[in-house]
């Protein structure tokens, strides 16, 4: 083996000076983090209000429950073990942990035939469908910051689920080609004043919720210069149709910004028009969607589940593998009755309690906070949250950026990983 | 323990023996001198009239990284008709063209495989590649990390920054990836499409920067020999899969003037537009300039009948390839100011002209390049056929009349429109073992690989010698990786897990400060946040980093 070399620069350690933050997918990475007394944070800089939520959780007491009993670690991690040994058919549910957490969920899903959804799973499930039915044309955050000089908003408030969407993403423009043109225009389609106020939109094209898919598909037949029957299709007024189909004609590079999870019932067939919108300007002009989801290691659970198992979540672990979109939601599963246990993994506090109607005495419920539920469920185990308490790596809201999370404190709470590697060994 | 392997005959181009019985003697991971006496050996291991070759390389194969998982995630169908069973393979999987990630290592081993190189890691993917690199098993890996569209080097290469600067920039990349080599797609071309341009020929400007890809491939040449890396750039050129591209390639060749260089995928940049369907086979042409230009190696990229998926980083000739989906959906992506991607899945069809043609003119480029040590056998898995399939190519090199009657199969327009029925050449085991070990190995600097001399790393395929080579490499008897068996009878019967192989060129530190100051500006990760650490590669003990010296190492 040729000799081991040491060059500068190559042992560094992420930056400490600023923190990366784990509570949503877009995983800002230059937040200024206080320490306080009881081992949380305030978030001097560049925070947000769902940081500021999360990072003022202080760490859990590292006390296992089974049955609402105070137990040790060990001993609940056997009694985890026995449990999911007996279930013929468990769940492992939630997934909001890191890429460590995935792999060790699928080895010990390899053990227990288990089936894996993640507490988005609907939401992941639709980009999962579109991509296998029609595929996209996808960007990412920095080519929408520098190049895009038309971004169009879909019906969600972005600064609300992303507040620092806005100051990443959109209100600089420093573009490092030698052709930048012209600024950035920020247009809002979908409901509410709020939203466009907040993204401080040049142009909104006001329609409900439930009229988004009929507006973006009357916005498509003008682009493609199809005459509408209708005079104002879904409230829009056919001169603002118009006049936005110019906007997008001339626009360099054009980005959609859309929130799956926020779609809801309308999700499938409006991202469907999102792609259609991005194939027809792509003729002539350029243009990609970028969808902002995949928190609570959303993006981290379908990524590392994919390249470990070939396929996005909703997977069965047992003689061979079984991928069953539909059949292996949880709500689904949930509802047929299939399931008789239940793993429920919440890393970053804001997914810990299952479903209303999981079977809590057979549940393994691993959790970065304690709601209520836990001392009912059959085992009850805290865990650290990823980058506070132990070094992560999760998947940006992109699927491109993967980042490195340090540890910012010493509480002793384990990974994810590190307990279910140790359940499998007892299993 | 001191192992023998008995009576094999050796093929070992690296040290010139050819077809000789002798023993080889393994310990401690390691091929040792025959000790005095024989019966030293504690384990024998009788592989009489087999043949034995050193473990394979594969020099080109896109097996981790975001557009693969794009390929996998995709392909629920494909998948579906290839699931790999709990009774198969240590851990389950699925996959022809796009496999999970430990069953192309399992089966990767099963061929006897011992290394694999990803060849398209983006910098800002880097930490994902690993990991799946990380999670792909029984081989060592590594990767090339693509430079040449990232706005940072056309805006220096606008500025015109010196030479010096370039190779610090290019040395920080290589660190802050973990990569073994520079790879260039399309140079400037995907960057070009984010402007909007369709089409860059080899001395067509960037709307953007005003550069060419000449510029760029030169830069970066420059960059890769003053660095002293072993493998040189790995170009995927301008105008892949157009019609006339033989030209640019041959433009291509030539602009190096004598620099190093490995063109990758050759196949799928010679082609011609005589004959009524305006596409003919440059393999001819580029096989005289190839070999007579010693500078240059090259993957040939065969393409195989049946279904795949294609997965390049080449956006914008991604982009015209969607047309031809096979199903119908795609994924594109502009990716981070530094790179894209294109992901079409497709059925290369035999009774297609055009894709009967690209089958033959691979076929040619194999028959026609004089000297294997600077061909390499590849599919550009799976942009021209899933890995798998490299028995089949094999029979197909070493078998002429079985090669006749494929060709006599295929789209007779495209019988019609190639040389290769005229073609006698087969190649020797001797041959195979150069292009599938010795030259991969030497060409990628993989001390210790591709050789069975005594100090070798025991990585050692045993196959029975069979008339149909097809069956012989499908499935050795033996495979040791480091001395350990892992593979008997074409079935893994060991998990073990393979190290990366990177280089770390110094680089002053000056760029630094540069670099932070432009991340800070333009991008939405912090400079330090890409730069992989050497623990993270190590990745609890599923990993090993092999550091590769070059010339600018300390």
């Amino acid at each position: 083996m040729p000799s081991l070399t040491v060059s500068k620069g190559s042992t560094d350690k992420p930056a400490p000076s600023s923190a990366v933050c784990p509570f949503c997918a877009l995983l800002c990475d230059d937040l200024g983090l206080n320490q306080r007394p009881d081992a949380s944070f305030t978030v001097a800089r560049h925070g947000c209000s769902r940081a500021a939520a999360g990072y003022a959780r202080a760490p859990l007491a590292s006390e296992a429950l089974i049955g609402g009993r105070s137990v040790p670690l060990d001993e609940a991690i056997g009694v985890a073990a026995t449990l999911l040994k007996r279930a013929r058919q468990p769940l492992f549910g939630g997934l909001a942990t890191d890429v460590d957490g995935i792999r060790a969920c699928v080895n010990l899903a390899e053990r227990c035939s288990a089936v894996l959804d993640h507490v988005h799973g609907d939401a992941l499930a639709s980009m999962s469908r579109m991509l296998q039915a029609r595929g996209w044309y996808a960007t990412t955050l920095s080519e929408v910051r520098n190049r895009a000089d038309l971004v169009v908003v879909i019906d969600v408030d972005v600064s609300q689920r992303y507040e620092n969407f806005k100051r990443r993403c959109l209100d600089a423009r420093p573009a490092p080609g030698n052709a930048p043109g012209k600024g950035r225009e920020v247009v809002f389609i979908g409901a509410g004043k709020r939203a466009p106020e907040a993204l401080a939109a040049d142009t909104t094209l006001s329609c409900r919720s439930e009229n988004l898919v009929e507006v973006l598909l009357a916005l498509l037949a003008t682009l493609r210069g199809q005459r509408l029957a209708a005079r104002r299709p879904a409230g829009a007024a056919a001169g603002a149709l118009a006049d936005l189909a110019a906007k997008l004609r001339e626009a360099r590079y054009t980005t959609f910004v859309f929130t799956p999870a926020a779609l809801a019932e309308h999700r499938e067939p409006a991202m469907a028009a999102i792609g259609d919108l991005v194939d027809e300007l792509n003729r002539t002009t350029r243009a990609a969607m970028l969808a902002l989801g995949g928190d609570d290691g959303g993006q981290s659970a379908v990524n590392t589940c994919a390249w470990l198992s070939g396929f996005p979540l909703r997977v069965g672990f047992g003689q061979t593998l079984q991928y069953e979109p539909q059949a292996f939601a949880t709500r689904a599963l949930l509802d047929s009755g299939a399931i008789d246990a239940l793993l429920w993994i919440d890393a970053f506090g804001e997914q810990a309690t299952p479903p209303p109607d999981a079977p809590l005495d057979r549940t393994v419920m691993l959790a970065s906070s304690r709601p209520s539920v836990a001392a009912q469920c059959g085992v009850f185990i805290p865990v650290g949250t990823p980058g506070l308490d132990h070094f992560a790596r999760l998947v940006r809201t992109d699927s491109v950026v993967t980042l490195p999370l340090a540890q910012q404190r010493d509480s002793g709470l384990p990974s994810v990983a590190g307990v279910l590697t140790r359940i499998l060994e007892k299993y | 323990m001191l192992t023998r392997l008995k009576g094999g005959r050796i093929y070992d181009p690296e040290n010139g023996i050819d077809g000789e019985v002798r023993d080889l003697y393994l310990r401690n991971g390691r091929i040792v001198e025959a000790p005095a006496d024989p019966r030293e050996a504690k384990e024998v291991i009788d592989i009489s009239g087999r043949v034995v070759m050193s473990g394979a390389i594969d020099i080109h194969t896109h097996i981790g990284g975001g557009k693969v998982n794009i390929g996998r995630m995709m392909l629920p169908e494909d998948h579906a008709k290839d699931l790999v069973g709990a009774n198969r393979h240590p851990h389950l999987g699925c996959g022809h063209a796009a496999p999970s990630t430990r069953t192309a290592g399992y089966r990767y081993a099963e061929m006897g495989y011992v290394a694999c190189f990803e060849p398209a890691m983006l910098a800002g993917n880097a930490r994902q590649t690993h990991m799946e690199l990380a999670d792909t098993p029984m081989v060592d890996k590594g990767a090339y990390v693509l430079l040449g569209n990232d706005d940072y080097l056309l805006r220096a290469l606008a500025a015109k920054r010196d030479a010096e600067f370039l190779r610090d920039y290019v040395a920080w990349t290589l660190n802050a990836s973990q990569a073994l080599a520079i790879k260039v797609v399309n140079p400037g071309g995907i960057n070009a499409f984010k402007f909007n341009q369709r089409k860059l020929d080899l001395d067509e400007k960037n709307a953007g920067y005003g550069i060419t890809p000449r510029q760029i491939l030169t830069a970066l040449a420059d960059s890769v020999r003053a660095l002293g890396l072993a493998h040189p750039l790995h170009v995927h050129g301008c105008n892949l899969g157009v019609p006339g591209n033989v030209e640019t390639t041959l433009d291509t060749i030539r602009g190096l003037e004598g620099l190093r260089a490995h063109l990758t995928h050759v196949q799928f940049h010679s082609y011609g537009t005589e004959g009524d369907q305006k596409f003919s086979s440059g393999a001819a042409r580029i096989a005289e300039a190839v070999n007579a230009a010693p500078n240059v190696s090259l993957d040939v990229g065969q393409i195989m009948f049946g279904r795949t998926i294609t997965e390049s980083g080449d956006s914008m000739r991604q982009y015209a390839g969607s047309a031809y989906a096979d199903p119908k959906k795609w994924v594109g992506m502009d990716i981070e100011c530094e790179a894209g991607c294109g992901v079409v899945p497709f059925r290369y069809k035999d009774r297609n002209f055009v894709n009967a043609l690209q089958w033959a003119i691979g076929l040619e480029m194999f028959l026609l390049i004089d000297d294997p040590w600077r061909i390499f056998l590849t599919t550009d898995h799976p942009n021209g056929a899933p890995f798998t399939s490299y028995p089949h190519l094999i029979r197909l090199l070493m078998d002429g009349s079985f090669r006749r009657d494929m060709l006599a199969t295929i789209n007779p327009e495209a019988q019609a429109a190639t040389t290769l029925g005229a073609i006698d050449r087969e190649y020797s085991l001797y041959e195979i073992a150069i292009m599938t070990r010795a030259a991969p190995a030497r060409s990628l600097g993989l001390k210790g690989f591709g050789s069975l001399a005594p100090g070798a790393r025991a990585h050692i395929t045993v196959y029975k010698d069979q008339a149909n080579r097809e069956k012989m490499f499908a499935k050795p008897d033996y495979v040791f990786k480091d001395g350990q068996l892992i593979v008997r009878n074409g079935r893994v019967v060991e998990e073990v897990h393979g190290a990366t192989h990177v280089v770390h060129p110094d680089y002053d530190s000056a760029i630094e400060r540069e670099l932070d100051t432009y991340f800070d500006r333009y991008m939405t990760v912090r400079k330090d946040n890409l730069r992989v650490t050497d623990d993270e590669v190590r990745d609890d003990g599923r990993g090993e980093l092999v550091v590769h010296p070059t010339k600018r190492s300390t």
